[in-house]
Order: C-alpha cells, then sequence, then structure tokens
C-alpha cells in the first residue's frame, strides 16, 4: 500500500516575499547595532555598481527559498511502522515507494559495526571491540557503538579530515615557492577539536569567517580565523605582482565562502555574471568587499625572553638578506647578472631560523584597505564599478542596500548572515555533507553546488526536515549523527536485492546501504593499524615521512622534505602527514586523495593499475604486511587456522567463509623454511582483498 | 550530464553515456554491450574520437623556463641594428617580470640560414633540428597570458593560469583512453636536474579521476615507481599470491559485480605492466646507429637523447601522451636565460637539438611520424630587451613554437611577431589555440571533451580555441 500523501503549503510568491524579508530584518538590525570605524579615505571616484535585478525564477530556485515543514510520512502497514524507526526511515520509505523499491534486510552485528568505525572514525573495529559489540544482548548494544565512537577521540580526526577537504587545507602556500605555513596545523587541530566537541556548526563557521572580529584575544578563535589564509598563495621571483597576488587571495576567500559555506558556484561570478544562477558579477564582489580590510597575521606566541634570542639570532642573516634584494634590485636596474645573488639570497633564506611558533590568523585593517571594484573578466589591472558590502541579492528582497562601508566588524556581519537560521543555504548545505560522507551519496549529490547545474535533492522533504532539525538541535553535528546512524535506513544490508540492481542501481534511493571504497586516508591509517603500529599520537605540526629521493628530487627545492627524526611519527594517522601542495604522495594520489587546489567536495573512487602496484610492491604495504605477518604468529600462535581467523578479524572484521578458509590454508602450508615469507605474502594479499578496501 | 563524456562509474552511467552518445543505433547495441563491459573493467580502454583523427599519440618536447624565439625560430634582424637602444615607442608597452623603463633592446648574436625545401630559417642553435623543418609547421606568433613561470606553465600544460586543472596529458587520456595496457598511458619525464616552478599540479588530473593522472618517470633503466617487485619476491610468488587474491576476492564476490571485478582486472594490467614494461624501457636491443642518431653516448645529449628513444619506444606501443621535459631544477639549468642568453642557450640547445631531430627521423623512418603529433616550445619567450646587458626577460606576447607530424603540415610557417619580435602582430595564436588545434589533430572536440565540476562544464581550452587551419 502505497504511503499516506504529505500535504505541504502551497509556495505561494507572497509567503516568500514575507520569509525573505524577515531575512532582511536581521540584516539591518546588523546595520543598526554594529559599531563602526570613522569614515576612512575610502573616496573613490568610480561609480556604484547597481544593485542588480533579479527574476522570479532566479530567486525561487529550490535552495534559495526558505525550508519548509515537512511532514514526517506515516504509514499504515505495521511492517512498515516497525521498520520506520525515526523521520529518517520515514522519508526514505517513502521516497523508495516512489521508485516502487523496499528497504534491505538488516546489516549483521560485524558489518555493521565495521561500517560504523571507518565511519565515524576512519579506523577499523579491533576484535575487542567486535567481540564486545557480539556479547551485548541489551536492546542499546549499537547505541552503546554509536556513542563510544562518537566519543572518540579518532572521531575528529576522521570528520575534520571531511571539513578539512572542503576548506582545502594544506601546510604549504602552493605556486613555485609552495613555502611552509609553519603554524597551519593548529588549524587542523582546531577542526579536530571542533568535531570532537561537537561545537555547534553555527559557532564553527562564525569563528572560521570572523574569529578575529568576535573574539580577538582568544586563542582558539584566532586559529580558527586563518580559515581566511588557507588557500594558495602565489609568490614571485622579483614580485612585481603585489596587486594580482592581493586580487588572488581576495578572490581564494570570497570563492570558499560560495563552495564551503553556501554550497553555491558563486565563484564562477568572478569574471562576468554567472551564467545559469542569479549571481551577478557585482554580488561577487560585494561578497568580496567583506574582506576588503582582511590582512594575514602571523602572531608570535613566544615569550618576549625568546623572541629577543630569535631577533638576535636572525638580526644578522636579515640583514645580510635586507643587502642580497638591494643589491639584487640595483643590479636588475643597472642591467646586471643577477642569478648568483639570487642563489646567494635563496641560501641565506635557508639559513634565517625557523619563525617563532605564532597564530596562523588574520585582522582588520581599516586604515590600509583598498576599495573593492567589479573587474571585468576578472582583471585587476582594470577595475569596473565600486562597491560595497552585502550578501548575494538574489537572497534578499529586491533592491536591498549594502551594508555602510564603515563597519567596525564585517565579517563578522557576513557569518552572522551565514548562519541565521533562516539562511536558506547553510544549514542545508551542511546536512547534506553530514549525509553525503555517511552514505557516499549527498541527498544532493553535488555538495558543493546546489545551484542549477548542480543536482536535484533526491528528497527536499528529507533535506528540509534534517535541515529544520538541525538548526533547532543547535547545530549539532553528533545530533543529526545520532539520528542518521539510528535509522534502519543507516543499519541495511549492502547487498542489492533481485529487483534493486534494476531499480536502484546505485543505492541513491537507499533501498541498500551503498557500499563504499575506503578513501586514501582510511587504507593507509587501516593497514598501519591492523599490522599494529598505529601511533595514537595527536595533533601538532604535519609530520614528513621518508620518501625516495628520486622523488624529493621532483620537488622544486627537494631540501624542503625533511622527514621526522623520530620513526615513529611515520606511523602517525594520514590526518597528521604534512599535506604539501605541490607534491602529493604516491599512495595517496592513487588512491584518490585532492590535490588541495581548490574546495573537494566528495573524494572520487577510481580503479586502476597504480593501485595495484602500490598495494603489492609499495614499501607501505609490504612494510605493514611484514608487521601484521609477525602479529599474526605472535597472537595466534603457529596454527595456520588461528592465523587466518585472526586475519580476517582484523582485516575484513569478519570470519572467513570455508572458501576462503581452505584457500588460505593451502598457501599457507609450505615447507618451514618458507612460512615465514609465505605468512607475509598472505598479509599483503590480506591488504589487497575488496574484504579490506570496501566497506559493506 | 548527458551530453559530457565523463569517467564511467558503473553500468549505468555507462549506458546512459552511451545511449546519449550513439542514440538510437539499436543494431550497435550488442557491441555497445561489449564496450560497455570494456569500459567498465578497464576505464583507459581505447575510446572512439569524436572527429576523423590525425594523430594516435602526443609528445610535448616542452623546453622549460622559456627559450628566446629571437635566437631560435624567428629573426630579427631590426634588433641588432637597435641593439643597445630603448624600445621605439610604436611597438607599444609590454609587461616584464623584472625589466622596466630603462632597459635597452639586444640584439642577437645568432645567424640564420634557410632549410630544405621551404626554406625555413632556423638559427644556428639546432644545426640538427632545422634538417627537419620541412616535417615541421612554426608558429611565430604564440602569446600566453601570464609572464611569470608557475602560472604560465600552468597555462601551458592545463590551459588555466591556477593549480588545480587537468593538465592536456589528463584530458588526452580522458577523452581517448590509452591503446596500451600494459605501460601508463601518460608519461611524464622531467628533467632529471630537478622540479619545475610549477610543481607537480602542472601535469596532474586536477578534478578528473585518479585513473588520468599522469605516471612520472625517474631517472635510468627502472623509471615506474612500485614496479619491481619487492626484495626477496619471485615473479612465481607474486603469481602465487596473486592467484590467492583472486581466488579470495572471487569467494567474495556476488556474480556480475562490475566494480569489484574491474579492480580484480585491475590486478591482471597491474601484472602485465610488471612483466611487459621493462622490456620497453630496455634500451639495449637498439642498434648503434639508432642510439648515435639519438646522441646516445654522448656527454651532452645523452641524457635527453634516452628519454627521447624511449619516447619513441612509448609511442610505439600505444602511450598517448609523453612530455620530456628539457630543463629543470634552478632556472640556469632551464631555458631560462636570465643572465646570459649565449652561454644558456647554446648550452640548452646542444643538450637537445640532435636527439629531437634524431627523434624526428627515427619516427619518419618507421612510419610513426604521420600518426605522433609532436611539439615544442616553452611557457613562453624571452623579452626583446636585455636584462642585465646579456641576459632576456621573460615575454609572454609573442614566441615561437613547433608542430611536427600527425597531420600537421611540414614546411609552413604562420604568423609573425613585429620587427623587434615583441608583439604577435599577424595571426596571432593564444595558448588556448594550440591546446585546440592537438586537440583537433586528436581528433577531439573542444567542447564535447568536457567534465562536470562544480557545476560548470570545465574543459582544457576555457574559452573557444581556434585549430590552428594554416598548418593542418
Amino acid at each position: 500500500m502505497a504511503p499516506r500523501t504529505v500535504e505541504v503549503a502551497p509556495r505561494t510568491i507572497e509567503y516568500d516575499r514575507m520569509r525573505r524579508t524577515s531575512a532582511l530584518v536581521v540584516f539591518s538590525l546588523l546595520l543598526v547595532l554594529a559599531p563602526r570605524v570613522p569614515a576612512g579615505s575610502a573616496t573613490d571616484s568610480a561609480k556604484l555598481a547597481p544593485l542588480g535585478k533579479y527574476t522570479e525564477a532566479e530567486r525561487r530556485h529550490w535552495s534559495f527559498l526558505p525550508r519548509r515543514n515537512p511532514v514526517v510520512p506515516a504509514f499504515t502497514q505495521a511492517a512498515d511502522q516497525a521498520w520506520t524507526k525515526n523521520p529518517v526511515d520515514a522519508f526514505v520509505l517513502a521516497r523508495m515507494r516512489k521508485e516502487t523499491l523496499g528497504h534491505a534486510p538488516r546489516a549483521d552485528r560485524r558489518t555493521l559495526l565495521r561500517r560504523v568505525t571507518f565511519d565515524l572514525t576512519g579506523l577499523p573495529p579491533t576484535p575487542a571491540e567486535i567481540a564486545s559489540f557480539l556479547n551485548d544482548q541489551s536492546p542499546q548494544a549499537w547505541e552503546k557503538v554509536v556513542e563510544r565512537l562518537l566519543a572518540s577521540p579518532h572521531y575528529g580526526e576522521h570528520w575534520g579530515k571531511h571539513w578539512l577537504d572542503v576548506v582545502r587545507f594544506a601546510e604549504t602556500e602552493g605556486y613555485e615557492y609552495d613555502n611552509f605555513r609553519p603554524d597551519a596545523w593548529r588549524y587542523r587541530d582546531y577542526v579536530i577539536r571542533a568535531f570532537n566537541n561537537d561545537k555547534p556548526f553555527d559557532r564553527f563557521v562564525q569563528e572560521q569567517i570572523a574569529g578575529d572580529e568576535i573574539a580577538p584575544a582568544e586563542e582558539e578563535t584566532l586559529i580558527a580565523a586563518g580559515f581566511n589564509r588557507l588557500g594558495p598563495v602565489r609568490r614571485n621571483a622579483g614580485n612585481q605582482l603585489v596587486a594580482s597576488s592581493r586580487n588572488e587571495q581576495l578572490t581564494e576567500m570570497t570563492n570558499i565562502v560560495g563552495a564551503g559555506i553556501l554550497g553555491v558556484t558563486l565563484g564562477c561570478a568572478r569574471c562576468h555574471d554567472h551564467k545559469f544562477d542569479g549571481f551577478r558579477q557585482s554580488d561577487y564582489y560585494r561578497v568580496q568587499a567583506f574582506f576588503a580590510a582582511l590582512q594575514p597575521n602571523d602572531l608570535i606566541l613566544a615569550p618576549e625572553a625568546e623572541q629577543k634570542a630569535w631577533t638576535a639570532k636572525a638580526t644578522p642573516l636579515q640583514v645580510e638578506v635586507g643587502k642580497l634584494q638591494k643589491e639584487i634590485a640595483a643590479a636588475t636596474k643597472a642591467g646586471m647578472p643577477t642569478a648568483d645573488l639570487m642563489a646567494k639570497l635563496d641560501e641565506a633564506q635557508d639559513r634565517l631560523p625557523a619563525p617563532l611558533p605564532s597564530l596562523f590568523t588574520v585582522k582588520d585593517d581599516p586604515a590600509n584597505k583598498a576599495p573593492i571594484h567589479l573587474l571585468p573578466r576578472g582583471d585587476y589591472e582594470h577595475p569596473g564599478d565600486r562597491v560595497g558590502m552585502r550578501v548575494p541579492g538574489v537572497l534578499l528582497p529586491p533592491d536591498a542596500p549594502e551594508l555602510p562601508d564603515d563597519l567596525a566588524k564585517p565579517r563578522e556581519a557576513l557569518a552572522q548572515w551565514l548562519t541565521d537560521p533562516r539562511n536558506p543555504l547553510t544549514a542545508r548545505v551542511m546536512v547534506n555533507r553530514i549525509w553525503a560522507n555517511h552514505f557516499g551519496r549527498g541527498i544532493v549529490a553535488t555538495p558543493n553546488d546546489f545551484g542549477r547545474m548542480g543536482e536535484q535533492p533526491v528528497d527536499p522533504d528529507l533535506l528540509d526536515y534534517l535541515a529544520n532539525r538541525f538548526v533547532q538541535e543547535g547545530w549539532s553535528v553528533k545530533q543529526m549523527q545520532r539520528l542518521i546512524l539510528l535509522s534502519n535506513t543507516y543499519q541495511q544490508a549492502s547487498l542489492p536485492g533481485p529487483a534493486g540492481m534494476e531499480k536502484d542501481p546505485d543505492a541513491r534511493y537507499l533501498s541498500r546501504f551503498p557500499r563504499q571504497r575506503l578513501d586514501a586516508e582510511q587504507i593507509r591509517d587501516a593497514m598501519i593499524a591492523v599490522a599494529g603500529r598505529l601511533n595514537e599520537k595527536q595533533g601538532g605540526p604535519g609530520v614528513m615521512v621518508p620518501i625516495e629521493k628520486d622523488l624529493a628530487q621532483a620537488m622544486y627545492k627537494p631540501s624542503q622534505w625533511v622527514p621526522a627524526k623520530d620513526s615513529a611519527e611515520f606511523n602517525r594517522r594520514s590526518v597528521y602527514l604534512l599535506y604539501k601542495r605541490n607534491f602529493e604522495l604516491p599512495f595517496m594520489q592513487a588512491f584518490d586523495a585532492p590535490d588541495m587546489a581548490g574546495s573537494c567536495p566528495r573524494r572520487e573512487s577510481s580503479t586502476h593499475a597504480p593501485q595495484a602496484l602500490e598495494l603489492l610492491n609499495g614499501d607501505l604495504a609490504n612494510g605493514m604486511a611484514k608487521a601484521l605477518a609477525a602479529r599474526l604468529a605472535a597472537e595466534a600462535g603457529p596454527d595456520h587456522r588461528k592465523q587466518i581467523l585472526l586475519a580476517y578479524e582484523l582485516v575484513a572484521g569478519r570470519a572467513p567463509r570455508p572458501a576462503e578458509m581452505q584457500m588460505a590454508m593451502r598457501f599457507l602450508s609450505v615447507d618451514a623454511t618458507a612460512e615465514g615469507k609465505a605468512r607475509e605474502q598472505f598479509a599483503l594479499a590480506m591488504f589487497n582483498l575488496n574484504s579490506f578496501l570496501y566497506v559493506n | 550530464m548527458a551530453e559530457h563524456i565523463r569517467f564511467t562509474r558503473n553500468r549505468r552511467e555507462f549506458l546512459t553515456d552511451a545511449f546519449c552518445g550513439f542514440g538510437s543505433i539499436a543494431a550497435a547495441d550488442l557491441l555497445l554491450r561489449s564496450e560497455a563491459r570494456a569500459a567498465t573493467t578497464n576505464p583507459l580502454a581505447p575510446k572512439p574520437p569524436h572527429l576523423q583523427a590525425r594523430a594516435k599519440a602526443a609528445v610535448f618536447l616542452f623546453m622549460a623556463g622559456g627559450p628566446s624565439h629571437m635566437e631560435t625560430y624567428d629573426p630579427k634582424p631590426l634588433l641588432n641594428q637597435l641593439n643597445g637602444q630603448k624600445r621605439p615607442a610604436a611597438f607599444g608597452e609590454a609587461k616584464y617580470q623584472f625589466l622596466n623603463d630603462a632597459s635597452r633592446l639586444l640584439g642577437t648574436k645568432r645567424t640564420f640560414q634557410r632549410y630544405g625545401k621551404s626554406g625555413i630559417e632556423v638559427s644556428d642553435l639546432f644545426p640538427h633540428t632545422a634538417q627537419c623543418v620541412d616535417d615541421m609547421a612554426v608558429i611565430r606568433s604564440v602569446h600566453g597570458d601570464m609572464v611569470v613561470h608557475s602560472a604560465a606553465q600552468y597555462q601551458m600544460f592545463t590551459g588555466r593560469i591556477l593549480p588545480g586543472f587537468p593538465s592536456i596529458g589528463s584530458w588526452l587520456l580522458y577523452g581517448l583512453g590509452s591503446e596500451s595496457e600494459s605501460l601508463p598511458g601518460y608519461v611524464v619525464m622531467p628533467d632529471p636536474k630537478g622540479a619545475l616552478e610549477a610543481g607537480q599540479p602542472m601535469y596532474g588530473n586536477g578534478f578528473l579521476p585518479a585513473v588520468y593522472q599522469p605516471t612520472t618517470f625517474r631517472p635510468g633503466d627502472r623509471p615506474v615507481l612500485n614496479l619491481d617487485l619487492p626484495k626477496g619476491v619471485s615473479r612465481e610468488d607474486r603469481v602465487k599470491t596473486l592467484n590467492l587474491i583472486k581466488g579470495l576476492d572471487k569467494a567474495d564476490m556476488r556474480p556480475g559485480d562490475q566494480e569489484l571485478e574491474a579492480r580484480l582486472n585491475s590486478y591482471d594490467l597491474a601484472f602485465k605492466m610488471q612483466t611487459e614494461a621493462p622490456e620497453v624501457f630496455d634500451l639495449s636491443k637498439e642498434s648503434a646507429k639508432t642510439l648515435e642518431m639519438y646522441g646516445i653516448g654522448e656527454p651532452k645529449t645523452d641524457d635527453y637523447g634516452r628519454r627521447l628513444l624511449l619516447t619513441r619506444r612509448l609511442i610505439e606501443k600505444g602511450v598517448r601522451f609523453v612530455a620530456p621535459i628539457s630543463g629543470g631544477g634552478p632556472g640556469v639549468l632551464q631555458w631560462d636565460a636570465h643572465d646570459d642568453i649565449e652561454e644558456n642557450h647554446l648550452r640548452m640547445a646542444a643538450q637537445t637539438d640532435k636527439p629531437v631531430a634524431g627523434f624526428l627521423q627515427d619516427l619518419k623512418q618507421r612510419g610513426l611520424l604521420d600518426t605522433t603529433l609532436v611539439v615544442w616550445g616553452g611557457e613562453f619567450g624571452r623579452s626583446p630587451e636585455s636584462q642585465g646587458s646579456k641576459g632576456r626577460d621573460h615575454h609572454n606576447l609573442g614566441f615561437s613554437m613547433w608542430m611536427a607530424g600527425g597531420g600537421v603540415k611540414g614546411g609552413t610557417v604562420v604568423g609573425a611577431t613585429d620587427e623587434i619580435g615583441l608583439n604577435a602582430i599577424k595571426d596571432p595564436y593564444h595558448l588556448r589555440d594550440v591546446h585546440t588545434t592537438i586537440l583537433h589533430q586528436m581528433g577531439l572536440n573542444q567542447d564535447a571533451l568536457s567534465f562536470l565540476h562544480q557545476g560548470r562544464r570545465e574543459r582544457l581550452t576555457e574559452v573557444r580555441g581556434n585549430v590552428i587551419t594554416q598548418i593542418v
């Protein structure tokens, strides 16, 4: 029987206007209350860009409209009522029924535990955890597992990484110098902490956009504001392109607000009006205007004595550098060769003492604020009309004015608007990211694009229901995850039923749990964990692992790659490995780790021969296979059967099937002299199995 | 979504793509089904081009750092007459990295001579390559947008001045697949002296799936990472382990599970690569005459010669795109002649001239030149003004590249810069036109070769380019 149809209020234009007006009220209120700075020197002869007109069709794009309050579908049949344990199930089952699909049976406990452990912590369950779950007969056994994992410090390491993908976090600047950002790791740790502590997402966004304005004396918020500096930065020899570089940084800051927070391709409007969505070029630069006063800020943390000692050491070298820079300038002017001087400069810069620990943050510098102009075709040398601060007009009532230029905390105003409960995008976009990371695919399959070129939501009602709940429950990510993980939807088996493959081939309607390949970090971390070598140390500067000499040679400055002195560091979790923009570790690259040039909304999952070569011949796989083999012998003793059982338990979280046991037994039955090698090869084979690389 | 080609992730997506691509040809259904299988088990399986392809493979002889057009393929007698003078205002403005208003024009010490039936002028830096000029189409009017290395290198390889976009090699693999199962389809051979300013991202797959990523060859006869068996593991051991992996995987697999079948297949490919590729990398069976042709054994030319000979061997086996890079590490070891154009270009040319000529002749005598597009050039040219007393700064407003083979009309010259080599004034071609032409010769249409990325249908050329029709 079909589910009861759900009546929703017709979406009238008047209704929408009303809702939008309330958004404006918030916005105007901010203006009245906000402290101002004295009017600066922002006299500018360029005329103000028009405020922009938006068609009704542009305004009525689904994701720009206020969220609705969908009624949770109800079911008449007892079986359906029993299965729809929570609202997630009700929406998902109703959607399935539209496709004449039914749900899959519940997955077995071992499968569930492996799934949720990788999902929440990025690591496999241990044999003890498996045993404990299998033996827990209480009706709350699953809830207990979910709570335990949400409370694990590894949770933030894995879910923080999802966010680090979105904000394209790396510890170098990219481009030719690809200089290190020695203090960027503090931001990475901030993100991990925020997820572990379930920092409300609205606060999380506010701190990142405007932490320095909101609480200028707090280390935590200052670190968070480093968000605005995460994009690549171009530095040039003989830098004549200061304006260009500044423009690129403003571009990075603006684009990430669009892609990362609002889930729209605002960046497309940098050079021209957006071709598909209602973003005018003026909207783009009006958002950019919120960042006009922002300057990078490296806030030194060290005590005064240490700073003095550093200065004493650095000053002579800085003098030398300064002298060389002058000489280069003079030589250039006089038409003399500069290569030798440049080499000396490079060398002198290398000798400068490592910078003192500092906060990688930003500050407002209204005195040096340059007015923001439209840049036709993105060309900073030919500025067009002037603009002031305003959020995209398509989300405001017609002719909504700009904010006054002298707002003291411009980014705080932006952050408030972004996280206003009535903002139609922010909550939808974040719950969709959460959903996508659990199910491998979002309700909107394009998490960074909720515009017309993005995919339509599979179920807009579900999305709005979740977004509403997210806001109501204080923007708590963990609460949202409890709702999802405790649903029957999440606990379905991944095997398609007979009709499932035809009608729901990619599991978009969730008529089964979508099988997912582990991502690059999960594969690496799981191999190390299973081998018993994981170094669980948390936080701190990014770790460099040893690489082949030839690979270091592929860096413009091979001397930049200095592996950690303590080899225990090599077995840290992948989120703590140094992410160098111009040099990706081959292992990570093979398994689709993003290049961090731009925001990565979802990982690809490709299959190709170099992955097999990594897992068969690579140093990491072979090193960890040796360690795993040793662990099997040590913990299971000489009995091959026990070794195989343990191997499957560790690597696949399950017992081997009889056929698997038989094959493995045959493989291990060799002369005593060859036994060690056979065990290592067996361990290596385990890392190559689909049962390891996929989560069911 | 439907009209753009993309990596096929599963059967349904493939069929959707395929049916939109091939429309109503119901009779081809069976064929499609078998292709569907091939495509899902090996995403690098060859794909039909959009247009009649003239070339099956492309080789980019990338002269990193920016060779001077005035010292190579674009003679400028007036420049010598104006040596030491300020640039006459009539030529217009240029923006350089280092030069300023005080800079003076610098004549060249190079001499030019006409070669071949076509009588194209080539400088004395390239006495060997000049012998092939009737196979070459010289474009004297290329221009790009950027005057600093990293951004210009990104633009040359990816069409964009920022990192994060797929390189031309990745685009070609994505559009055409690879003809070789035992070799990587897209190979970069960096100069062993070091990396370039733009680093790894210039060669990368950007937002295209990792299957289209480049394989960067290392120097020596074991160029591919992870192709060697680990120490103490014999081939026999490996076969046994592979059989175990397959057996265990199959025991846990639903029949017809295409994604997992693709994974199994990737192990076959990996094994094939491991056994067959080393033979291709082994240059020892080449004749002494061939080695001599490439300058192998002579100190100056040995390195680039070996890399170009290896390139030919890869092309023979169906590799789609190879980029042997000349120049790497510090600027003086690239074509980046800020200090001394004479010394730098004589040295860099001496390393590459004979190997390049040997490569073209070898391709020709083996009948491979017809189906192999060879492209030569740097990320920009160099300034007509001097930097210091005898160097030249970067210059992106007009410089030379050439193409040969792959359906390109040999013995032609197109475009021109002004009399001092400052601006491309006749038939100027932007880098995107060069890209469009390469795609065209490979049978690809710049619009059809697209990938939906964050709401934008991204293409190599971004803004539409034009095919350089005079040379094809």
